[in-house]
């Protein structure tokens, strides 16, 4: 049988669907450590890239720091962290923040440094206070970096998520590692195929958010004369 | 008024930029800083609203100290234009040019209408107003971003080689633009450029710097072209200064010559009487319609009316009283018999202009140092 009858066989079974443990509590489980774990890193990462982007300087910092926090194997930070706090939150949702981090940071900061010289002029020329200039001019013009950076933190995240089960909590890992313990490929493919599913979820998400969220006057399809 | 005092800056490395720089710019006027790049115009100009903080010296913004004004309540009060705009691409036409007012805290109605007023007073149709700067030319920006500079009703405006962005035509409709609305706002005005013929064109007052942030030479703009103090100057303004000088010089008391004018109706033999190698021929109303020489009107019967022999239209001619010498030169140069034409602010003939007339002319203007300009 291939991965697609596995996965099917297992996610059509109705049985999944009800019941402790079934498959929408997986889900929301799953989303609920992901978006924490999300919103951890933006609450981080944004006002932090943004600040040394208006500032111009750091640039090193920001490379250095998304490089080393990238170079993290999170599945193996979070068995450092189980050996060394034991089965707390933090064992599974840092190494989530630490895999969110980097590309949140680095297009925050592309984002605000790279807004136009003669922009950020204007707006200091204009009398804009440094609050101001970064609230009303940078961080809108540099809002598609922004939302880029979260897409791609927020598919990483959702697909890793999984690693919450080895921690004994639940989400849609907890399909893949149980049923991997007990040789059922059912539960394995069908759970990987979920949180594949979830992913793209959240890349539409992200899509209809950008709609919002860019100003229009920043949006490519428009463009005349 | 704006005036430095003694104002130097000069960077951390030891490079300096504006060196004890003494300058005037009196209200109401238009000075223009030209000179080479890294001369230290720029430098000048950013530091009288404070994006270059100077390192010595004393800056006063109407009599006022502006190093001792919080740096944000004096920018408000500065308009301030960009060579590449700077409009906010995020906002609309109308939101880019109410920032300041809201910015000072007017309501967003109000100050919508405001920029929609503004719009108009640029040259724009207030309808761009709900467009986005991309959706715009680069000429229509230029305008957007001296709207938005006047939004506020400053009483100085700063602007950093606000056309050298644009087309040459777009320029000159930018420049024109900017004298008429000096004329009727009367701003105080600093203007940036590299381009000498800008300078002379919208100035009231040309401070030409040297490398390094010193001024070579202080005045108005025919100052330098017809005394350049030194020959730094004299070269930097240029090889046609002669000519360009010549914008200067009024055309409003010459005596222009009738005797070859001749209406369409008159006949060769009535050409032929006035003895001049080159007759004038105009239509009813006196619009000049072409210039015919003595060995066609030779070699037509002398009954012919001039009518016949001329073309329809006469294409070079300038307009006595308003253009300038200049213009009445390019006129003569242009036309076939050697004489400009010159018609009234109607079209109509007024008579013709040789060049020795032309040559008179500039000799008794530049004698007695002539004022005139034409603006």
């Amino acid at each position: 049988m291939s991965f697609f009858s596995w996965a099917w066989g297992w996610i059509s079974n109705g049985a999944n669907w009800r019941g402790p443990g079934d498959i929408p509590q997986q889900i929301l489980a799953h989303l609920e450590y992901s978006g924490l774990a999300l919103l951890i890193a933006v609450v981080v990462a944004v006002p932090l890239g943004v600040a040394l982007g208006h500032s111009g300087r750091g640039s090193a910092v920001v490379t250095n720091l998304a490089n080393a926090a990238r170079a993290i194997p999170t599945l193996g930070l979070l068995i450092l962290l189980t050996v060394l706090a034991g089965f707390s939150p933090l064992a599974w949702l840092l190494p989530l923040v630490v895999l969110g981090i980097p590309p949140v940071l680095v297009n925050a900061y592309e984002g605000v440094a790279g807004v136009d010289p003669d922009v950020k002029d204007a707006a200091r020329g204009a009398g804009m206070t440094t609050r101001q200039q970064i609230l009303r001019v940078e961080v809108p013009c540099a809002m598609p970096l922004i939302l880029t950076g979260l897409r791609t933190s927020a598919v990483f995240v959702v697909a890793t998520a999984t690693i919450a089960a080895y921690v004994g909590l639940g989400g849609l890992g907890r399909f893949i590692v149980d049923g991997l313990a007990s040789s059922q490929y059912g539960p394995v493919a069908g759970g990987a195929l979920l949180v594949v599913g979830l992913a793209i979820a959240v890349l539409i998400l992200f899509s209809v958010l950008s709609r919002v969220l860019v100003p229009a006057g920043l949006r490519g399809s428009e463009r005349s004369e | 008024m704006i005036t430095f005092e003694r104002v130097t800056k000069r960077y951390a490395d030891g490079t300096v930029a504006v060196d004890a720089l003494d300058l005037e710019v009196p209200a109401g006027k238009t000075m223009v800083l030209v000179g080479p790049s890294g001369c230290g115009k720029t430098t000048s100009l950013r530091m009288i609203n404070r994006l270059v903080e100077p390192t010595e010296g004393r800056i006063l913004v109407d009599g006022r100290d502006a190093l001792r004004q919080d740096p944000v309540k004096l920018r408000r009060g500065i308009g301030y234009v960009i060579q590449q705009t700077g409009l906010f691409p995020h906002r609309t036409i109308e939101d880019n040019v109410a920032t300041v007012p809201l910015l000072l805290g007017a309501r967003r109605a109000a100050a919508r209408g405001r920029a929609r007023e503004l719009l108009e007073l640029v040259g724009l149709d207030p309808a761009l107003g709900r467009r986005y700067p991309r959706q715009l030319s680069g000429g229509q920006q230029q305008r957007v971003g001296v709207a938005r500079a006047l939004a506020a009703d400053p009483p100085v405006l700063l602007m950093d080689e606000p056309f050298s962005a644009v087309d040459p035509v777009v320029r000159a409709s930018l420049q024109d633009e900017l004298i008429r609305l000096q004329t009727e706002l009367r701003k105080t005005v600093v203007l940036v450029t590299h381009d000498v013929e800008e300078a002379i064109k919208v100035g009231d007052q040309v401070a030409l710097y040297r490398p390094h942030g010193t001024l070579a030479q202080v005045g108005e703009p025919e100052d330098l072209l017809g005394a350049p103090a030194d020959d730094y100057v004299r070269d930097f303004v240029g090889f046609d200064r002669g000519i360009r000088r010549l914008s200067f010089f009024g055309t409003g008391d010459l005596d222009l010559d009738t005797s070859p004018v001749l209406a369409g109706d008159a006949t060769v033999a009535d050409a032929v009487s006035t003895g001049a190698p080159w007759v004038l021929v105009t239509a009813d109303g006196g619009r000049p319609t072409g210039w015919v020489p003595r060995h066609r009107l030779d070699a037509a019967g002398s009954a012919t009316a001039l009518r016949d022999l001329a073309a329809d239209h006469c294409e070079h001619t300038f307009t006595a009283g308003t253009d300038s010498l200049r213009a009445a030169l390019d006129a003569a140069v242009l036309s076939p018999a050697g004489q400009a034409v010159a018609v009234d602010g109607a079209g109509k003939t007024a008579g013709v202009l040789g060049y020795e007339q032309i040559r008179a002319a500039i000799a008794a203007r530049a004698a007695d140092g002539a004022r005139g300009k034409d603006r």
